[in-house]
């Protein structure tokens, strides 16, 4: 599709159909379910880069980087978009709903089992005591993701003035989230689009 | 009955889904907010026993939506619930791709990109917030909280470590009498 693109570039195009291999569905499902099963613990990207484009060249190093940007940015699990865009490169939209089954199938038959002991063992009021405890581990590790990621934000008021208007709307005063981003969104958007500055560079 | 709760199921994560930017920290609030104040199917504390489990599980944290599907109705709802958080994104993930080939680097692009990240970012601290209040908010879990915080934030542990030692020494402390 950018076959056009790096003709006149002396080092080969790394979209070269030659180069990338194209699996089975069959091959595609099982290198996610393998994923799926290995990723306990948030390792699925780097699982992922190695079966899709290491082990087996489904798409290049390039493509699996922009990959990884578009996955984080637009809505959903970071992982299962990302597992959805190795699948579509690879195989087109079979191949993108396999690769999502493929990684959440594993996670998604423990989750159930973990939901089932839960209300097995409700009754004792040691569960609750032990998960309050555990929650507060996750919101930990919430906070921790989100002062790391707060301080790659652009450092001017505007980034501010959203970030901290969208918390007490939604956190404080318990605004229907709805409502609060289709406002939020756009004057983020906005706001960026304003200060982009590239758009000097006339790019 | 079960029908009704299987369509709010759809009703409730299918919207959920397509404005869970950043993943599934940024629509915790709304999630709680939703089962527990609007459609009244979980307690507060039901709710943040099954944010719990969620972070112990492996996978994605969206699929906390697979938990409650289950918890309010059964097998199938935890089979809708889960195909509501993650259909809808997808298909904006399928389009967002396709556009995405063809403008490599665009001033549209790069607002997305940085746009974005502070509505993320208020959003997942709602979240935060909204767990904290739907726990037991003692001096033990406060210390806890800051804690955790602390070693995730400098250290390089495991979350999932973290989550089973938690689990461990609350267990120890529940033996002990607290």
């Amino acid at each position: 599709m950018s076959a056009t693109k790096g003709q006149s570039q002396p080092e080969p195009d790394p979209h070269a159909p030659p180069q990338l291999e194209t699996p089975s569905l069959w091959q595609l499902m099982m290198a996610f379910l393998k994923i799926g099963v290995t990723s306990f613990g948030g390792a699925s990207r780097p699982m992922m880069h190695r079966e899709s484009v290491e082990a087996n060249k489904w798409l290049s190093d390039r493509d699996f980087i922009a990959g990884f940007a578009l996955a984080q940015v637009l809505p959903g699990a970071n992982p299962v978009n990302l597992a959805l865009y190795v699948g579509l490169r690879a195989r087109g939209v079979p191949g993108a709903a396999i690769a999502v089954l493929g990684m959440v199938l594993p996670a998604f038959c423990v989750i159930l089992l973990m939901g089932y002991a839960y209300r097995e063992l409700i009754a004792y009021p040691a569960t609750h005591f032990v998960l309050a405890g555990v929650a507060g581990a996750g919101v930990a590790a919430t906070l921790a993701t989100g002062a790391k990621m707060a301080t790659k934000l652009d450092r001017n008021w505007m980034t501010a003035i959203i970030a901290l208007a969208v918390f007490i709307a939604v956190g404080v005063l318990h605004i229907s989230m709805t409502p609060v981003v289709i406002v939020a969104i756009p004057a983020s958007l906005a706001a960026a689009w304003v200060t982009d500055k590239g758009a000097r560079d006339g790019r | 009955m079960d029908d009704n709760r299987l369509l709010g199921l759809i009703l409730v994560f299918a919207p959920l889904s397509i404005l869970s930017f950043g993943g599934g920290q940024a629509i915790i609030a709304d999630m709680q907010h939703q089962t527990v104040d609007v459609w009244g199917w979980l307690s507060a504390n039901q709710f943040s026993d099954l944010f719990a489990i969620s972070r112990a599980a492996p996978g994605p944290s969206t699929l906390i939506a697979a938990l409650i599907g289950y918890q309010i109705a059964g097998i199938w709802g935890s089979i809708i619930a889960t195909l509501a958080i993650y259909i809808p994104s997808s298909i904006v993930v399928y389009y967002a791709t396709s556009w995405w080939q063809n403008h490599p680097d665009s001033r549209l692009k790069r607002s997305f990109e940085r746009g974005l990240g502070p509505v993320a970012i208020g959003l997942l601290f709602a979240g935060a917030l909204a767990i904290i209040e739907s726990g037991p908010i003692t001096l033990l879990m406060l210390v806890n909280l800051a804690l955790c915080t602390a070693i995730l934030y400098f250290t390089k542990f495991s979350p999932y470590k973290l989550v089973g030692t938690v689990a461990l020494v609350f267990l120890g402390l529940n033996l002990v009498g607290f």
